[in-house]
């Protein structure tokens, strides 16, 4: 972990704030973050004062569940016992990939480690975004919305199976999850199918009500309020309190520097001395057992980002290798003879391969326009120019399909290679007949 | 949430018109020991499921009617027209004039395809009329001919055109002194069939039914109407409103999704999650207090064993085997369908 000022990827130097600037930064923190801490917390958590722990621990508990809590990380609910919290807490920041050990070495008592605390409860500050994160969690919405997530890893939610007697599990047991699965799958088709339908009536007839052209139409939350005019003044509070977040924030902003500049000297004066100088432990961040599309969102925006940048190195170094290539191959061409003519029906067989290549590399790179998240829902007749750079839901359910396709395919080879696998067995066993299933189930 | 209940053949349309029928008694019926604005959303929430406003007030029946031969429909069409209290809707049959000779390869190859078309767009009709799909609720019998073979062709095409829907079938089991000699090898075909398409398979066998309109009821001459009657009772009690176990203020919206776990006490599920109990403060068609049981169990054993083993003996000398290869299935769509209910029968004997 390096200088926690660089997080701040600002240059150090004068920032022009005077002595209150610190209490005033942590004060704007507090505001922007759901039960913030208090300065004085802060500044006992530098000098390692053990009245600072349980505050710490209880904010970390706090923060982290809420921005977990979507992600169904712990399906019993919240722990109320202290040791219960600091465990969570723990195996969270373990999951992201936090690498000071001191803090994992902290007891699960409340008299210690303020100041590992502190340092923890940074660097989530800056790692997970916490202000921006939970301005989204808590944004207050107006539209309709639909959720799109075409993330493979999207079903990792392990079941908690009952172990039959020796531990094993009971294949008729799995039968009937997979059959339970099923008509939750069709209640859950056919709860969808309706509320499109109403989504579209109430669409259809509010057309020309909206304020904003471009969009048209009210969403369902608007006509709510048109219904019951006395939840308005519910939304008028949830919309100052909403601002008086987004003025937290920004005043946050402005004075995060002399936060970060603070970190520093914390982490110089954090017992121990200097953080890991000798040997690094490397704590392998593992992707949260129960995955939410959420979480794998923020993730591959990060990776992709990352990606760009090595695409632009890559395609460098491709242009000069290419170049120094052509000046061989020119070199060489003129001293080699003519190579034989290929004919017709080979030159079919190669373009027809480099095509179906090409097809497959377009396919797989087409997934990444396929919008993903929340998206806004809003409602146009089918000849309507469209010019707000919106993409028809047409065009995003045909990316949809064909990641379809290629999931089912890929699930009928993992089917055929299993049926193998034991057509092979019990061909080895005696007396028995090998009766495959006749078609596929849906 | 809407259910489409199609109605096929002889056993399926009369049992349907009883269902409805019983439906709507119920939805008239007093309100019993429920209060007043209790009963009304029960009210509301079992007509959403199962018929349509008019504009004449009269409520439409949810259903479509199909048959090879004109008789039954056009009776049951009529009889629900008198009730006054409820009817069907103008364009909501298909009928043709041949009949199927109790031949389940005529109904599923001759009649199928030949009005796949049809039957599908009419289907399609009745299904973009509503705000949402609840599933398909389709009632026939086995041992026919209609019902059975035109029975496991529609099932399998609505399963290709809604594969997200869910099918649940009624499935009229035959008495086993039945009159119709092929009525096994029918059902095992049909049963196969389902198996493969359906989501559920709720099963009514005649002659259970017949010993309660005996024992239970004391009917001195049981007709066949007697034995739909009560059907449609059992059926009409297991479709009511019920609450859904976590917010008990809202009747269940969608009444086809409830039916996800059936009673079943095995060493491999917990009770909990093996038994289902769903409530409603009313009661059906003016009893006090009603139970129904809906069952996955190897109550199904012993009749399903008895229809296999009695095929199979059929089959072995050939018997009648004709009749249905003329019509396009073969010895080896019997052997399928003999593998596959073996299979049925020896995962339930494992349960």
């Amino acid at each position: 972990m390096g200088r926690l000022g660089r997080l701040g990827r600002r240059p150090r130097g004068e920032t022009g704030a005077g002595p209150g600037a610190l209490p005033r930064a942590i004060a704007a923190l507090s505001r922007a973050l759901p039960g913030g801490p208090s300065p004085e917390t802060f500044r006992r958590a530098k000098f390692d004062l053990p009245e600072a722990v349980a505050e710490l621990w209880s904010l970390l508990f706090s923060l982290l569940w809420l921005i977990h809590q979507e992600d169904k990380v712990y399906p019993r609910g919240p722990p109320d016992d202290l040791e219960g919290r600091i465990r969570f807490v723990k195996w969270v920041l373990h999951c992201h990939g936090y690498g000071r050990r001191r803090f994992y070495q902290l007891p699960e008592i409340d008299s210690q480690g303020s100041c590992e605390l502190l340092l923890a409860f940074s660097w989530l500050l800056a790692y997970l975004s916490l202000p921006e994160q939970f301005l989204f969690l808590r944004c207050v919405h107006q539209s309709d919305g639909v959720w799109i997530s075409s993330c493979k890893d999207l079903a990792r939610c392990p079941v908690p199976l009952a172990l039959g007697p020796k531990g094993r599990v009971d294949i008729r047991y799995i039968q009937w999850l997979l059959g339970k699965l099923r008509f939750h799958w069709r209640s859950l088709y056919a709860s969808q199918q309706e509320q499109c339908t109403l989504l579209n009536k109430i669409h259809l007839y509010t057309r020309g009500c909206h304020s904003d052209q471009s969009i048209g139409h009210l969403s369902v939350p608007e006509t709510e309020i048109l219904r019951f005019p006395e939840s308005s003044k519910q939304l008028l509070q949830q919309l100052e309190s909403e601002n008086s977040r987004l003025e937290a924030f920004l005043e946050w902003k402005h004075m995060e520097l002399v936060y970060w500049q603070w970190m520093d000297t914390v982490l110089d004066a954090s017992p121990g001395g200097m953080p890991n100088t000798g040997k690094q432990d490397v704590f392998l961040p593992e992707i949260l057992q129960y995955c939410s599309p959420k979480y794998v969102i923020r993730e591959m925006n990060r990776v992709q980002k990352n990606l760009e940048a090595l695409r632009e190195r890559l395609q460098e170094v491709v242009n000069q290798q290419r170049a120094a290539w052509h000046i061989k191959v020119s070199k060489c061409s003129q001293r080699l003879l003519r190579p034989p003519e290929l004919s017709t029906s080979k030159k079919k067989e190669i373009q027809e391969a480099v095509g179906y290549e090409l097809t497959t590399l377009d396919q797989d790179c087409g997934a990444k326009n396929c919008p993903c998240g929340l998206q806004r829902l809003v409602f146009r007749k089918a000849k309507e120019p469209n010019n707000s750079g919106a993409q028809s839901v047409t065009k995003v359910i045909q990316l949809l399909k064909k990641e379809e396709a290629s999931l089912e395919k890929t699930l009928r080879r993992l089917q055929e290679e299993c049926q193998q696998e034991l057509a092979v067995l019990a061909h080895g066993l005696e007396g028995v007949i090998w009766i495959p299933p006749p078609y596929p189930r849906r | 949430m809407s259910v489409v209940t199609v109605q096929l053949g002889q056993c399926g349309n009369q049992i349907g018109y009883e269902v409805f029928d019983a439906i709507c008694r119920d939805l008239h019926s007093t309100q019993g020991f429920c209060s007043k604005k209790e009963n009304e959303v029960y009210q509301a929430s079992c007509k959403e499921h199962f018929f349509n406003e008019d504009k004449s007030e009269v409520p439409v029946a949810r259903a479509l009617l199909i048959d090879m031969e004109p008789k039954v429909i056009s009776q049951t069409l009529l009889k629900a027209a008198h009730s006054g209290r409820w009817k069907y809707g103008q364009h909501s049959h298909f009928c043709q004039k041949q009949g199927s000779g109790n031949n389940w390869a005529y109904g599923y190859n001759v009649h199928g395809p030949k009005h796949e078309e049809s039957i599908m767009n009419l289907i399609q009709r009745e299904v973009e009329e509503y705000d949402s799909l609840s599933g398909f609720s389709i009632i026939m019998s086995m041992a026919g001919g209609t019902g059975s073979g035109l029975g496991a062709f529609l099932t399998q095409n609505l399963r290709d055109a809604y594969p997200n829907s869910f099918i649940m079938n009624q499935v009229i089991w035959p008495y086993g002194t039945g009159e119709v000699i092929v009525q096994n090898y029918n059902s095992v075909l049909t049963l196969s069939h389902l198996y493969r398409s359906s989501d559920a398979l709720l099963v009514h066998e005649n002659d259970v039914v017949h010993k309660i309109c005996a024992k239970l009821m004391n009917i001195k001459q049981i007709s066949f109407r007697d034995v739909n009657q009560v059907i449609a009772h059992q059926l009409g009690s297991v479709f009511q409103p019920t609450y859904s176990s976590e917010d008990s203020f809202q009747y269940r919206r969608n009444p086809l999704g409830g039916f996800k776990d059936p009673a079943l006490y095995t060493s491999w599920l917990q009770p909990s999650d093996a038994f289902c109990e769903w409530r409603t403060h009313r009661a059906f068609n003016k009893y006090e207090k009603s139970a129904a049981l809906v069952s996955n169990s190897q109550f199904l054993l012993k009749p399903l064993d008895t229809i296999v083993g009695k095929a199979w003996n059929m089959f072995a000398s050939k018997a009648y085997v004709h009749q249905y290869t003329k019509f396009g299935i073969e010895e080896e769509d019997f052997l399928d369908s003999f593998t596959v209910l073996e299979q049925v029968v020896a995962s339930y004997c494992n349960l």
